[in-house]
Order: structure tokens, then sequence, then C-alpha cells
């Protein structure tokens, strides 16, 4: 067991009104430090506005923009081209939104700004619901998990943003959670280094929504990369795929046993998340091991 | 912007740190020490996650100085303790146990080997006090009483120290070398040695009372308990601890080639290995199963390679003799069953399963008793032992018991700890302001209050051992040590139950920012914390605990 050497600046403030044991906050912590000071915030309706803090305070030791529901990826734009013809280009312009303002409501916007390759980094808190309203589905909800709005276990599977996102042939797009808190750092730091349109997309396990003691959220995580249901992995310039960590130890049923959303669950239900997962899996070795054959290996370009 | 213009609404004013989160939880994280298994299962208290952390950072010297302030033997502790710390160790529900003696033995052979020394006391106290008998138990007192400043007296029948761990435990088990090595070191800090003087009779004792304000009784158990079966006068039966006590000389007594043992202890055991490097055949007799033997199981498996029958379940009956050498042993089946206390059982002979072992002689070693001729009318005893307190004291105020004479627990280490609990009662006794640290009272690590996801799985070092045929040519040590780079290696290993590495994870994990560095570790900013305990799941040694709130 060795430390993790962090040695930056807090961004985020204590006093915030995140709940007990939540992991957007303490993602948030990580990730606003990695950016650093020089930063600019857009924060969207979504549990981190509430973190962001009750007027007139502030749980963010940099500028705050909160636009509204739709417009994160508009908003990032037009604070970018404000901040170049002020000659900041060193600011940094960084969305925090949940999953209900990426992947439903945002993402027209995010996916034009993307196609123009605007110069932004873009942090997707999934949480999997639209939790700050009392947990209804989003599309980033997965299969049968139970929502307010999907109490019998939800019917279509998950969308897949990261893929989606890749697809735009954007320069960095990657996965990461708190779980994993060196990958977390060094990927928030590394699309620091990059220009362009950079998307991360964070699990961050819901302690209220997903029915997880207060204690438990990093283990959640850390269950959902060990199965495979989210996997750590990169992609750069949209065919670069690099897989961070490489095992997949642990049976879907793992997770899916720790939280409450899951416990309607039937056993064919179970079968049938576990071989979608299978699935989603081997797709991806087959992007990692195709890219590393055609030489397209991140240090190539 | 003009003085006494309205501060816009979309304006912030300042940060959420004018919010006390404090107030919403019920349960707020403690940052602790905590005692871990193995030190709480030790019996020289041995504050193994300290040590091991320093093994772990390459320090060995400072690993020999943190084991040596409770047990100045740790190289023959590392090569034969009983590891009731490995039996504890949290490793055991993870992967496999820590090999914590290894280790010891490890940074014990390596002070050897360096030379280090203990610094003398850093003051001198004028108090005399004596230690009858230089046993492990004694000898330890001794040391543990020097380092505080006293002067010391030690008394010892024999022409040399080191009591059952010269003249009982074999040199292939524990080489001399490093035994003389560990003792020399001892006798270094100014310690008036009395060889070949013997405290047998009451009036011995009185005179030593009358001179020192504290006397620590160690002198161990040599009286040996005998067979009722056995006839003693014959040329064929002999006490299993006179065997010992010649053959570790290099002349044990001249018997034939047969050789039964009996016995299921570790003395046992050294007779019949010992026999088997003098060319005997033997069968070793146990009433317990194997399982049960009190032997340690690896002795046992070493004993079975080397050649040594086992005959476990089983009691002699009868003994005829055949002619001028030859003797007929009728045995017997037996389910042993042990009793409520140490050293207590009773045994049902199975009927019909009457079986015949032809020897040539019988070795028992089924145990002994002290010799209490020096004690008596003086102190209280109890199943033929002194009776003694928690602190190793007795009925008389300044006598203090300890070692085999006082205690059915019949290990070396445990006789260091009973030595040094009365060195620490007598230190005590006369500045009774000094107390030692509690840490017996407080609740041991679990393993779940571990965070196993910091650590990758790893099995223990394998145990390297000698070929049983060069084993059997003599004195050379049966077990080997771990090699150099196994050592630091196999201190990552270790979960440092209780004992804070300063990993940062409680600051890192807090999603409120409410854990603090300061110097002496970490601290719990109560103004801020919701009480998550997430500050205490991710620890990786226990050294946070939740403490409800009541307010």
């Amino acid at each position: 067991m060795r430390a993790l050497a962090v040695g930056y600046e807090p961004i985020l403030s204590s006093g915030h009104a995140a709940c007990p044991g939540c992991i957007e906050a303490l993602t948030v912590r990580h990730v606003a430090a990695a950016l650093g000071t020089n930063t600019v915030a857009v924060v969207p309706p979504s549990c981190m506005a509430i973190i962001a803090g009750p007027q007139p305070f502030s749980s963010f030791k940099i500028p705050v923009y909160q636009p509204s529901l739709e417009a994160s990826a508009a908003a990032a734009t037009g604070l970018r081209r404000a901040l170049d013809a002020q000659e900041k280009r060193d600011t940094l312009v960084a969305v925090f939104a949940g999953d209900g303002g990426t992947y439903d409501i945002g993402f027209q916007c995010l996916s034009s700004a993307a196609e123009r390759n605007e110069d932004f980094i873009y942090f997707c808190f999934d949480n999997e619901g639209y939790m700050n309203t009392g947990a209804q589905k989003s599309s980033a909800t997965p299969h049968f998990a139970k929502t307010g709005s999907t109490p019998a276990g939800k019917a279509s599977k998950k969308k897949n943003l990261t893929e989606i996102m890749a697809a735009h042939g954007v320069p960095y797009v990657a996965t990461a959670c708190a779980g994993y808190l060196a990958d977390l750092i060094r990927k928030g730091e590394k699309a620091t280094r990059i220009r362009g349109t950079r998307i991360i997309t964070l699990l961050v396990p819901c302690l209220d929504g997903w029915g997880l003691a207060d204690d438990c959220g990093l283990e959640a995580a850390r269950f959902a990369v060990e199965s495979g249901v989210f996997p750590l992995y990169e992609v750069e310039e949209g065919c670069r795929y690099t897989l961070n960590e490489a095992g997949k130890t642990r049976p879907v049923r793992d997770y899916l046993s720790l939280q409450r959303r899951y416990r309607h669950a039937t056993p064919e239900e179970i079968d049938a998340l576990q071989a979608e997962v299978d699935a989603g899996w081997a797709r991806l070795l087959e992007r990692v091991a195709a890219s590393r054959e055609s030489g397209l290996t991140p240090s190539a370009k | 912007m003009s003085v006494g213009a309205p501060i816009p609404t979309a304006w912030t004013t300042g940060t959420t740190e004018v919010l006390k989160t404090g107030t919403w939880r019920a349960a707020l994280p403690r940052y602790v020490s905590a005692p871990s298994p193995c030190h709480l299962a030790c019996p020289v208290a041995g504050e193994s996650a300290e040590w091991i952390g320093r093994v772990r950072e390459r320090d060995f010297r400072g690993a020999w100085e943190i084991l040596v302030r409770n047990n100045p033997f740790p190289a023959t502790a590392g090569r034969i303790c009983h590891r009731p710390c490995e039996g504890a160790c949290n490793r055991s529900g993870f992967d496999s146990s820590l090999a914590i003696r290894a280790l010891e033995r490890h940074v014990g052979d390596r002070a050897i080997a360096e030379g280090w020394r203990f610094p003398p006391p850093p003051s001198e106290r004028a108090e005399p006090v004596a230690v009858v008998g230089g046993g492990p138990s004694g000898l330890s007192a001794a040391y543990h009483m020097r380092r505080r400043g006293y002067r010391v007296a030690l008394f010892e029948r024999e022409r040399e120290l080191g009591g059952l761990m010269r003249y009982g435990i074999p040199a292939y088990r524990l080489p001399r070398a490093v035994l003389d090595a560990e003792i020399d070191r001892i006798l270094a800090l100014g310690i008036d040695l009395r060889l070949g003087a013997a405290i047998d009779r009451p009036e011995d004792l009185a005179r030593l009372r009358a001179e020192f304000g504290a006397v620590y009784l160690a002198v161990g158990a040599g009286r040996q308990k005998r067979l009722q079966t056995l006839d003693y006068e014959k040329p064929w039966a002999i006490d299993g601890a006179a065997w010992l006590r010649r053959a570790n000389a290099g002349r044990p007594p001249a018997l034939g080639p047969r050789l039964a043992v009996v016995g299921g202890g570790s003395a046992a055991i050294d007779v019949a290995r010992g026999a088997r490097r003098f060319g005997h055949e033997v069968t070793l007799i146990a009433l317990e199963r194997e399982g049960e033997m009190l032997a340690q199981r690896s002795e046992i498996e070493e004993a079975i390679e080397e050649g040594v029958r086992l005959q476990d379940g089983a009691m002699i009956e009868r003994v005829t003799e055949r002619g001028a050498k030859s003797l007929a042993l009728e045995c017997v089946r037996v389910d042993f069953i042990a009793g409520a206390e140490r050293g207590s059982f009773r045994v049902e002979r199975i009927a019909g399963s009457e079986f015949r072992i032809a020897a040539d002689a019988v070795v028992s070693a089924i145990g002994q008793d002290p010799d209490l001729g020096a004690i008596e009318g003086a102190l209280s005893t109890r199943r033929a032992l002194i009776e003694t307190g928690e602190a190793q004291t007795t009925s008389a105020p300044d006598l203090y018991a300890g070692g085999d004479a006082a205690s059915m627990e019949r290990f070396v280490t445990a006789a260091i700890g009973m030595g040094r609990r009365a060195a620490l009662a007598i230190d005590a006794s006369f500045a009774a302001a000094r107390r030692e640290r509690g840490a017996a009272s407080e609740r041991p690590v679990p393993l779940a209050a571990i965070a196993t996801f910091y650590y990758p799985k790893g099995e223990r070092p394998c145990e390297r051992r000698l070929g049983v045929e060069e084993r059997l040519r003599g004195e050379a040590e049966v077990e080997f040590g771990i090699l150099p780079e196994e050592a630091p290696r196999e201190a990552e290993r270790c979960f440092s139950c209780g004992t804070c590495i300063f990993c940062d994870n409680c600051f890192l994990y807090c999603p409120d920012l409410a854990v603090r560095r300061i110097p002496s570790g970490y601290e719990v900013l109560g103004d801020y914390c919701k009480g998550c305990g997430i500050c205490v799941k991710e620890c990786p040694t226990g050294s946070m605990e939740m403490a409800e709130e009541l307010r």
C-alpha cells in the first residue's frame, strides 16, 4: 500500500450541500483541482448546481456560470470565444454537467459543439438518472434499473455516450471514476494538455438513487469497473483505444447485489445484463486490439 | 462599483465554508491507533505492525530497536516461537498469514551479523533486584530491569546461561552461536552474574529477600513427570530432559538401536528427532491424535520427514523384557479428551485395539513440574506451580514468579513475555507512577476494518528446509531464513493493523474536505464532517473508526 501523491490546491470548499458520502462531490473535488485555478466552470441544473452552492455562497474557488439545462456546451462555446477575444487563451473552460443534461436534454448542442471541435473540457457526472429531482430515469439509466419513472425496472439499455462522442472524432474521450483516483486525476490533467473538445464520462454512484450505504459509493464504482459494467478507457482522435484496467474479474451479479435499484432483478434479467456486459467488453477489446494492430497506439501520432 | 451600491444578486460574496454541515451527522470518525491482532496474540507484546513497517522501508536497525523494546531474543524467537501472531493475522482471512516469525528471524540475524548492541540505561537506579534462573524468562526480566537502570544480580545453578534454550532445545532448531550472541548482548549491559549458584532451600531465598528489594523467580520446571508403567531404575528407561541434555552436549546415553519416545510435546519431538540424528530407529508414542499434539505442526512434519514413526492416540500399558536387551511394549489405542485447563486431560482406552511395539529402550518426555523446594512456606502454589497474578506477582509483595515454574504455557516466548511483565511490575512497584500502555484492553482491529482493495493478493514466502539426509548427519539448522530480498517484500503484505501508515486516504477520499493533515497524522473537522464514514471504509490499516455522537 503506497500513498497517492496529490499536491495541488483545493478548489472545492467544505460546507457544500452534497449528501453525506456523495461521490459527485468527491469526484469534482479532484477533477477541479486537476484543472487548476485558471478555469471557468459551466454548471447546468443538476446535483452539481446544488453542490456549487446557494447564492450568495459558492463552494468553488473559481468562477461558475450556470446556464439552462439544455445549453451547457453552447454556453461553454460562448465563454471560450469571449475568453479568446480577451486573449485569455490559457484559461480553461470546463463543463460539470449531469447525465440528464448530457445524454438527454443537452445532447444536441454537445454534439454540434463536438462536431465544430470547440475548445473545452466536458465532464459528464453520470449518476444514471435524474437524481436531483428524486431519481427518475434518463437515457443513462441502465437496463433493468428501478427508478421513480421505471418502477418495474428500465426496459431499454443505457445509451453509450463514450462511443457516441468518440464517433465525433474529437481529440480525447475517456471514462473515469473516483474509485480509481490516480487514474481519474491523470485523465483530468491529461485533458488540460489537449486542445479541442474533450469529453470525460465519470461514473458517480448515487447513494440515494442507487440504494447504497453512505460509505459504499467507492466500492460500487470499483465493482462497476471490476465487472466490466463501466470499463476505464480512453479514445484519442476517435480511433486510438487504450484500456486502463485490463481485467474483468468480477461477475455483474456482485455489482448488482450492492444496490437496492436492482433488488427486484430476476435471475434471467441478471443473466441478460451479464450477456450485455460481456458483449460490450468483447467489442471494446476488439477496438483496443484493432487500434494496436493498425499502429494507432497513443504515441504513434 | 461605487460605495453603497447594492451587490447584484447574481454575485457570489463568499464560499460555502460559512455553512457548518457538521450539524448533519449522527456519528463522527475518530483517528485512532489500535492494537493489531498479532500484537495482542504476542506473548512479548510484539508491536509487530510497527517493526514490520520499518522492515518494509528497509530500516532493519529501526525494526530491531522496536523488537528489542519488548524481546531481547529476536533471532531466537524468530526460530522457535510457536507464532501465535501468525494464527491471529488478519491476512490469513485474505490470502495467507504474514510470515512474521521469518521476518523477525531475518531482523534478529542481521543484528547479530552487524554486531548491534543495546544502549546503556539512560540513568542508574539504586534499588537492587535479583533474578533466580538464567533461562528465557530470567534473562528477559534481567534485561528489562537492567535497561531501566536497576542493578541486577542473576543467579543460575548451571555453568552456562540459557536454561531450556541451551539444555532442552537442540542446535538444529536453535544454533548455539545465535543463542550465545543474544545472551552475550544482554550481559554486556552489565549484569552481576552468579553462575553455579543454586537457590534450593527456603534459607537461600530468605537470604536473597534480605539483600534485594525484589526477586523474580524463574526457576523453570526441572522435575520430570514419569510414566507409572516404566521402571526408571532399569538401564533402558530414561527421562527426556536427561536424554536431551546429554545429546545436546554431543554425548547421548548408550541405548539400543530401537528407541520408543513417549510424549506429544516439543520435548518429545526433540528427543525423537535427535535420536534419528544419532542413528536410532524411533517410534513416537503420543496420547493425542496427530492434530491435537502440543508440538508445533512444522516440528511434527519435520520429524516424520526425518523418519520418526508416529503412533498417535496410543499409550504403553505394559513393558516386558525379552531376553537381555529387547523390550516388548504392549500398547493400546486411546481417545484423548483434553480438559478445560491447559495440561489437564483424561484418556479412554479403546478396547480390542491392543498392539505391540518392539524396542530396546524407552525415553519419556511427558512434561515437567517445577522444583519448589526453595519457596516452601513462603508462597502459595496451585497445581504444582507458583501461583501468580496478571503482572507475575505472587502472594509475597517482594517476590515475583514466571516461566515454567509458574505457568503451564510452556513456550519460550511466553516465558520471555512473563519476564518482561515481571520487570515492568517491579519497575512500577518502585516508581508507582509508571504504567504500561494498556493496549490489551482496546479492541483489536478485525479484517473487516482493513480496506483490502489497496492490497494485491500474494502468498507468503515458502518455508525452506535442509534436505533430510543432511539433517540426519548432525546439528545443521533445519529451517532456513528468508532471503534478504524477500523480507521487505513480505513486509509489504502487512496490513499494519491499527498502525497508521500516513497514506492520505482519509484525507483524499473525504467529499467534504473535512479531514486535515496534521504533524502527528490526521484530524477530522467536526464543523464540516457529515459522518458518511468513507474515511473509515477506505483506511487500509483500520486507523479510523466511527463513534456515535450524542448531543
